[in-house]
């Protein structure tokens, strides 16, 4: 119980900086899906209860947004940019080269569990493209030749 | 309120007066023009504008509007598909869209021949189909729950179920998930759509998307006959349409009586009538030979042994009622008792005092209070579920709802109803009813509703209802479905005899399975029972006759408001009903009572004048509950899903409530007990293994129990993990 | 990167060159609050009128006039419910990212647009809807407020004012409805991030059904420039109608690509070859999109076109977030049509049936045409599919998905007709946008086949 208590509290302390608490119910599940990397059935079961919403409810306001996660992602986070602006510059030939590189195609995760490769819309950086968020922060301009070398940095975990 | 402003509007040429802010689908309805729509439903809130199959050409406004978000403005002219061709294309494409996913599975799908988007298919629909790719499949129907299928092939997003669900019923169970063409309508996981209410969205469904699984492929629509009746299953007395094929009741639907229900029933309401065919249903009078023999009996013969055990059995007669009888069959047994056999005592369900009446209001007009009070420790949607509604409704309106009850927003300790109500008359009262006290000063209107047995009929509620004047209404809420007019067709119950009982009449299968009955038949020498089911009650009686449904009689209910409403046959009982019975019998005692029942009120009937009431109230002295010692006070509350009704129907068994004890969360901590584990519950040598619920807003201190789990336990238990 | 300096007209970014004015005492050293200052001494109105002299309008998208909107809600005397401000910093509209840039690195001249505006329609709180995406972004404006809070700029009595403003920045997750300001609305009250019928608009029922002004990060941090040099100077920047600078975000086949500030009113020309230093690789200009994906598409016969609100309508296009994309001859413009389709189906909110249906629609025909699958009629079906999604939407999603494919279709209906001739793509594989994978298409492949949009 211990760790969900702590759950528990820290979305009281967020629900409070809210005119009304069910605003919070997105930072909610932000902070637990980084307690538990995606949003498994019991993450939302104890966001609900800490905000007196259904499991149900929150899994909808979940599902809405593409940055939750409803299945397990890898430890890392790799997603390429391939909307219109970036794909013009190459977009495509970066996701080709970390999907060669990963040996996995966009939308799947790495079988060791420590890569998920994605492909996303518009992550705002177009003049300086490809962008390729990597576990959030932004990579650009990133062109194919620079992927082994940013995988390579990720598995040797230097972050 | 003021009366609102009068103004002109033009629908499709023709110029109609209308009330200022007017919907625009009912405002063209009032010009006798319909504009087709999916999404649009005033009951869930304020419309969305989501199908845009409404889509109308309004004057000066460049786009098609959605003419169901619009309201009624003076001047506005305003097209529909039926002058305008912009809007008929529009509408058009919107049905187009709409189709690229429908199957069109029309001869198959239940909702064919009462469904909006076939009828509009068949109306506006494009001749030949231009989508040359294939449609979003689905696995076929799914289960949302036992009662409820769904299948999203046939779905149209028109967001009604889900708006139902969140908005109306606020039990949050049925979402969509994901974003646009991957949208879904889903439960959690693999959870059943497990709600009190959850049958109202396969009414909403403007599709075949959801259905009934108790309902479907079973009849077609002109196969079927629908009969006006009221629910008989709870003191709100909803109304209902019963659909009956070949002689049984297929299905039950709402029957808007805006007052009561706005349309809304409970799924026990809905989907319990399959207990009229349960296999123990008990269909020809027997009495009983021997000790545990029964032989059957005609229903002359049963008249005969009835009359002749009358007569023979000597000393007091006592009547125990279910609370579920018509007035008729109630004013029949009072008279066999009162005027043939010389009087006796009754056992009631409910008791109601008389005063009552002044404060009475339709329960529609909860929702126009700005403050509610609800007493007891009993949770009103258990009780009148769609009264529960009715305070949702007044909430999201702005109304401030108190609960005084152990999990409430004023979270007292359990028994508190009574103290409270006293509490809330004086100047200054305690602490925790403070706040309580200000809103109630401060508020225009309020609804005071009483959701736990009272035995003084109602008299604190009145009390407060007095001290707060002309502003109150009073909601008394019985145990029984027709407590309210089974107490006014006997009258005075009298007092039960302390010794000996010559006869007990036991009406109805409620009264058949009670503790209490239990102990007064066991000192009477003849009991003579009404029962639809075999019970232990009906294994000590003397004489056993059939009982008959709410659905199988004409006759009279009187619900909490004091709303006499008509209840009709829908199908016909197994034998004659209980009115025709005790009308025979009391006509053994030269008692002249009609086998069926005259001057039945109207199929959408009003609430009676106010009477004025002259008598004194008097109120008994009140104090606060006792609390303390370590051992934590039980709450017990009836499912709403329990009693012999629902017990017999297949389908509702997921909704039965679960063994589970629900803890604050103080109490749970302190004794290591996490949510969902296993713990036991102990008092005086009984012990249960229940699950842990944790409720944040329980009252530390005590514990709430549904009865059926409860059997056994003391008011103070022990709860241990494991 | 070193575009010709003469050409950029900067107001906002003025100062920032060489200097880190994520830094309070940066910033304030070149005159930072001094507006706010200014502001707490002036009456509201008076502030207001500044900024109905200014004439700015919005950034965002829509270009409606800033002081308008704000001059829509009811004074905080005569409204029952807290008024709010909103700031619109969910920045998806694809080609767009000025409001990140503005926050990287002037985050303080936006708070002090926050403050400013929350102070003229009298609000004791206000949110910053920030894209959860951008992550650096939202760390920095934490900083950037977390110093103004403890200078007294933000917070309960507001440099001695008497005067509170809490300000509360609450990051997305990822979905670019919620940059549609009724969607966004749904979002912070915890909803998921669907449209809203208006009427009511925010400007009366906004959030938790309060009196709410909504703007976008640039438009707010270019109030405290308003009220530095007075409304009628700002007035004098630009054009008729379309005062003051834009910072423009240049993408796509361009020399030099980022953002721009430039005076409304600079020819698409200037932004595209003087600042952006025209198109690499020798190749020739194509097309261009001049205010994100969501507007129609110009030639490149067009590319003399001013950057400013009327002249883009003369030319049946918008200026929209500014967002200018370049494409040079290797584009198909089937592809083009089919990628931006493909993204505002993933992002259909799926509330109102002409968008959710329509889009997918779309898709599904713009992949038959690349595919070389498609007959003559389809053609025309896109169109109609375009014309009947179009105006018929809760919201302007769908139209934004409509208004430039057709154009797509209208401006090079040559291209689309040789891929329906030719049984294929003319390119054969060597345009940029080839084969290029899409979100959905990801989702299509692993996630929810069931939603199939088959070839
Ligand atoms: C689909 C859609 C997406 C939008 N995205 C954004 C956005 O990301 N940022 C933004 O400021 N405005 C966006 N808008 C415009 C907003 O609805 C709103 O007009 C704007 O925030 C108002 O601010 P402004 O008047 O300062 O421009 C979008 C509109 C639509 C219809
Ligand atoms: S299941 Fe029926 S009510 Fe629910 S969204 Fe689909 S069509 Fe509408
Ligand atoms: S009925 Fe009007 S939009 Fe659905």
């Amino acid at each position: 119980m211990a760790q969900a208590d702590a759950l528990y509290d820290e979305i009281q302390t967020i629900a409070a900086r809210y005119p009304q608490r069910l605003s919070a119910v997105m930072p909610a599940l932000r902070l637990a899906q980084e307690r538990y990397g995606w949003l498994p059935p019991d993450a939302f079961r104890e966001v609900g209860e800490a905000l007196d919403l259904t499991p149900a409810y929150c899994k909808a306001v979940a599902s809405f947004y593409d940055m939750f996660h409803l299945e397990p992602v890898g430890r890392h986070m790799i997603e390429v940019c391939t909307n219109v602006s970036c794909a013009l510059v190459g977009a495509q030939q970066v996701l080709e080269a970390f999907e060669g590189e990963l040996g996995v195609e966009a939308g799947e995760t790495t079988e060791d569990g420590e890569f998920t490769l994605r492909t996303i819309e518009c992550a705002g950086g177009c003049g300086w493209g490809t962008v390729v968020s990597v576990d959030h922060r932004y990579r650009e301009p990133v062109k194919p030749d620079d992927v082994p070398a940013i995988v390579e940095e990720l598995r040797n975990g230097s972050e | 309120m003021s009366t609102p402003e009068i103004v002109t509007v033009t629908v499709d040429g023709r110029e109609i007066q209308v009330p200022k802010g007017l919907g625009m689908i009912e405002t063209a309805l009032e010009a006798g023009i319909e504009i087709p729509v999916f999404c649009y439903e005033p009951r869930l809130g304020a419309p969305v504008g989501a199908c845009r199959m409404c889509l109308c050409e309004v004057e000066g406004m460049p786009k098609l509007q959605a003419a169901c978000t619009m309201t009624a403005q003076d001047g506005l002219v305003l097209s529909t598909a039926q002058t305008s061709a912009k809007a008929a294309e529009g509408q058009n494409a919107v049905l187009e869209f709409i189709l690229l996913n429908h199957p069109l599975d029309c001869p198959d799908c239940d909702k064919g021949g009462e469904c909006p988007l076939q009828d509009l298919t068949f109306r506006w629909g494009p001749g030949a189909t231009r989508m040359r790719f294939e449609k979003r499949t689905f696995d076929k129907p799914i289960p949302v729950s036992p009662l409820i299928a769904l299948d999203r092939e046939r779905c149209i997003l028109c967001y009604r179920c889900t708006r139902f669900s969140e908005t109306v019923a606020e039990d949050g169970q049925l979402v969509a998930i994901n974003r646009g063409a991957g949208s879904i309508i889903t439960t959690f996981e693999d959870e059943p759509y497990r709600a009190h209410f959850s049958g109202n969205v396969l009414e909403l469904c403007p599709v075949g998307a959801l259905t009934s699984t108790t309902y479907r492929f079973r009849a077609r629509p002109w196969e079927i006959q629908n009969v006006p009746t009221v629910c008989g299953l709870c003191p709100v007395g909803c109304n209902t349409w019963a659909t009956t094929r070949e002689g049984k009741v297929a299905r039950i639907l709402s029957r808007n009586h805006a007052e009561v229900d706005e349309g809304w029933l409970c799924d026990k309401g809905r989907f319990a009538y399959a207990h009229l065919t349960a296999e123990d249903r008990i269909s020809v009078p027997r009495r009983r030979v021997r000790r545990r023999g029964f032989e059957p009996l005609s229903w002359e013969g049963a008249l005969d042994e009835a009359e002749r055990s009358l007569k023979e059995a000597g000393g007091p007669v006592v009547v125990a009622f279910s609370g579920g009888e018509t007035v008729e069959t109630a004013t029949a047994i009072a008279r066999l008792v009162k005027e043939g056999l010389g009087g006796g005592s009754a056992l009631l369900p409910d008791t109601f005092h008389p005063a009552l009446d002044r404060f009475r209001a339709p329960i529609s007009a909860i929702r126009d209070a700005d403050v509610c009070l609800v007493f007891g420790d009993e949770p009103v949607v258990e009780r009148a579920p769609v009264l529960d509604l009715w305070l949702r409704a007044a909430r999201r309106g702005g109304a401030e709802v108190i609960t005084l009850n152990p999990a409430g927003s004023a979270a007292l300790k359990p028994g508190s109803a009574a103290w409270a109500a006293a509490q809330l008359q004086a100047e200054s009262p305690a602490e925790e009813l403070r706040d309580a006290k200000r809103s109630l000063d401060a508020a225009e209107r309020v609804a005071i509703v009483w959701s736990e047995d009272d035995s003084t009929g109602g008299v604190h509620a009145l009390a407060l209802a007095e001290s707060l004047g002309d502003k109150a209404s009073v909601y008394l809420i019985p145990r029984t479905p027709n407590g309210r007019g089974v107490a006014a067709a006997w009258g005075d119950p009298g007092s039960l005899p302390d010794g000996d009982i010559g006869v007990l009449i036991v009406s109805g299968d409620e009264a058949a399975g009670s503790p209490d009955v239990r102990d007064l038949a066991e000192r009477a020498r003849f009991v003579m029972t009404t029962a639809m089911f075999e019970s232990e009650g009906t294994l000590w009686s003397h004489l056993v006759l059939p009982g008959t449904s709410y659905l199988e009689r004409d006759g009279t209910t009187v619900n909490l408001e004091g709303r006499p409403q008509r209840q009709r046959r829908a199908v016909a009982p197994p034998a004659e009903d209980d009115l025709a019975f005790f009308a025979g019998l009391a006509g053994r005692f030269g008692v002249d009572v009609g086998p069926w029942p005259t001057m039945l009120p109207d199929d959408h009937a009003v609430l009676p004048e106010i009477e004025s009431f002259e008598g004194e109230v008097s109120v008994p002295k009140t104090s606060a509950p006792k609390g303390g010692g370590k051992e934590l006070a039980v709450v017990r509350y009836r499912s709403l899903f329990s009693g012999p009704a629902v017990e017999r129907v297949d389908q509702l068994q997921f909704q039965r409530p679960q063994a589970e004890i629900e803890l604050s969360y103080e109490d749970a901590s302190a004794r290591g007990i996490d949510r969902g584990a296993e713990v036991t519950v102990q008092s005086n040598g009984t012990s249960r293994t229940l699950r842990a619920r944790v409720n944040r807003r329980l009252r530390k201190g005590v514990v709430r129990i549904p009865s059926e789990h409860a059997e056994g336990l003391q008011d103070r238990v022990e709860v241990r993990s494991g | 990167m070193a575009p010709s300096e003469q050409a950029l007209m900067k107001l906002l970014f003025a100062d920032a060159e060489g200097r880190d004015l994520t830094r309070l005492a940066e910033y304030e050293q070149v005159g930072g609050y001094e507006s706010l200052k200014k502001a707490l001494k002036m009456k509201r109105q008076a502030v207001l009128d500044e900024l109905l002299a200014a004439d700015v309008r919005g950034r965002g998208g829509a270009g409606f006039p800033m002081g308008r909107k704000a001059s829509f809600l009811p004074k905080p005397e005569d409204s029952t419910k807290p008024i709010y401000l909103v700031s619109n910093a969910d920045e998806s509209e694809p080609g767009t990212f000025k409001d990140r840039e503005i926050m990287a690195r002037i985050p303080h001249m936006f708070i002090e647009g926050v403050v400013i505006a929350s102070r003229v329609i009298g609000a004791n709180t206000a949110f910053i809807y920030i894209r959860g995406e951008y992550l650096t972004e939202f760390e920095i404006l934490r900083d950037a407020l977390e110093e103004a809070r403890n200078a007294g700029l933000v917070g309960p009595n507001v440099l001695g004012s008497g005067w509170d403003l809490t300000v509360v920045v609450h990051r997305g997750a990822g979905a670019y409805i919620c940059g549609e300001e009724t969607a966004l609305l749904e979002s912070l009250e915890g909803k998921r991030g669907q449209p809203r019928s208006k009427p009511p608009f925010p400007a009366i029922s906004g959030v938790y059904a309060s009196p709410t002004l909504i703007n976008n990060v640039e438009t707010l941090a270019t109030v405290p420039k308003i009220l530095e040099i007075g409304g009628a100077e700002y007035a004098k920047l630009g054009v008729e109608h379309s005062t003051g600078t834009r910072v423009f975000s240049l993408s796509g086949n361009v020399a030099n690509g980022g953002n721009y500030e430039v005076e409304l009113g600079t020819s698409l020309r200037e932004l595209v070859y003087d600042i952006g230093g025209g198109i690499p690789d020798g190749r020739e200009l194509k097309a261009i999109i001049p205010g994100g994906s969501s507007v129609p598409v110009l030639t490149a016969d067009e590319v003399d076109t001013a950057l400013d609100f009327d002249s883009m309508a003369a030319r049946g296009t918008m200026l929209g977030s500014g967002a200018v994309i370049v494409m040079d001859d290797r584009c198909c413009m089937v592809q083009l049509g089919l990628r931006v389709a493909q993204f505002y189906m993933h992002e259909s909110c799926g509330k109102c049936t002409p968008c959710r249906e329509g889009t997918r629609w779309m898709v599904s025909i713009l992949r038959k045409i690349e595919d070389g699958e498609a007959s003559q009629g389809e053609l025309d079906l896109l169109l109609n599919v375009c014309d009947r999604i179009l105006g018929n939407c809760l919201c302007p999603l769908g139209d934004a998905a409509a208004m430039p494919v057709a154009s797509y279709v209208a401006k090079f209906r040559d291209e689309y007709q040789r891929h329906i001739d030719e049984g294929g793509c003319p390119f054969h594989g060597d345009s940029t946008l080839d084969h290029v994978m899409a979100p959905v298409d990801q989702h299509h492949a692993r996630i929810r086949a069931e939603i199939e949009v088959p070839a």
